[in-house]
């Protein structure tokens, strides 16, 4: 098993790979009326903290009271949506 | 669809997405899975198709990244399956925990999810069963909303 400390790092890292995933697939759309910047995204994060604190350490997981795998999926959305879809 | 609709449709939809990637991740210890997180991901891909229309989604999901992800989902899945094969004789033998013994320390240590569970490889048939569900989902959905009424 691979531990980074206290931390438990399967769902962080398999978190950011399907988010990542699914950032990908975002694009700005020219076409589009909403235009979401930077800041939009930073609000998205703001919120997701707090949802991932109400979610509690899901699933059962004693290593951060936030869910990690939440987290880490908002994380790899917004990085895949920056890297790849512009 | 109106204003306030689309300014909360994408948010709303990239939390729908992350609480798919929960369900995923907590498939093996909790109620849920590959395919609940799927759908719930696709849920989120959907409701930015209904308000925005495909034409103007944030979410564009072209056909080669439905072809791909589609692909490798399924072929991971098989592929995984037939290391339990080779190695231990049975089809989908969970080598990361090695019930039986049959496997090297070390291929159980490769293929062993890292976290306090004992779940092997069921993990990562999730994480491949979602990333298939949430494409072939949002693939019959955008297909659908892309027909023309006569």
């Amino acid at each position: 098993m691979i531990y980074l400390g206290p931390l438990i790092i399967g769902p962080i890292l398999f978190g950011f790979i399907i988010g990542f995933v699914l950032g990908i697939a975002m694009k700005n759309n020219p076409k589009s009326e909403i235009n979401f910047n930077v800041s939009s995204f930073v609000v998205i994060l703001i919120v997701a903290i707090v949802i991932a604190w109400q979610l509690g350490s899901y699933p059962y997981y004693t290593d951060l009271p936030i869910a990690t795998g939440f987290i880490s999926g908002v994380i790899g959305i917004i990085i895949g949506k920056l890297i790849f879809g512009r | 669809m109106s204003t306030i609709l689309k300014m909360f449709a994408f948010p709303a939809a990239i939390m729908m997405m992350c609480l798919g990637i929960v369900t995923i991740l907590g498939g093996h210890i909790t109620p849920g899975g590959g395919f609940q997180g799927g759908a719930m991901i696709a849920g989120g891909i959907i409701l930015c198709v209904i308000v925005y229309g495909v034409e103007k989604s944030p979410i564009k999901l072209s056909h080669e990244f439905i072809s791909a992800v589609e692909s490798i989902g399924a072929l991971s899945y098989v592929i995984l399956g037939l290391i339990g094969l080779f190695l231990a004789g049975f089809y989908l033998y969970n080598v990361g925990t090695d019930f039986y013994n049959l496997v090297p320390n070390i291929i159980v240590n490769v293929f062993h999810y890292p976290d306090v569970t004992n779940a092997g490889i069921v993990p990562y048939f999730n994480v491949f069963v979602g990333l298939k569900v949430f494409v072939g989902l949002s693939a019959v959905v955008i297909a659908f909303s892309q027909f023309k009424m006569e």
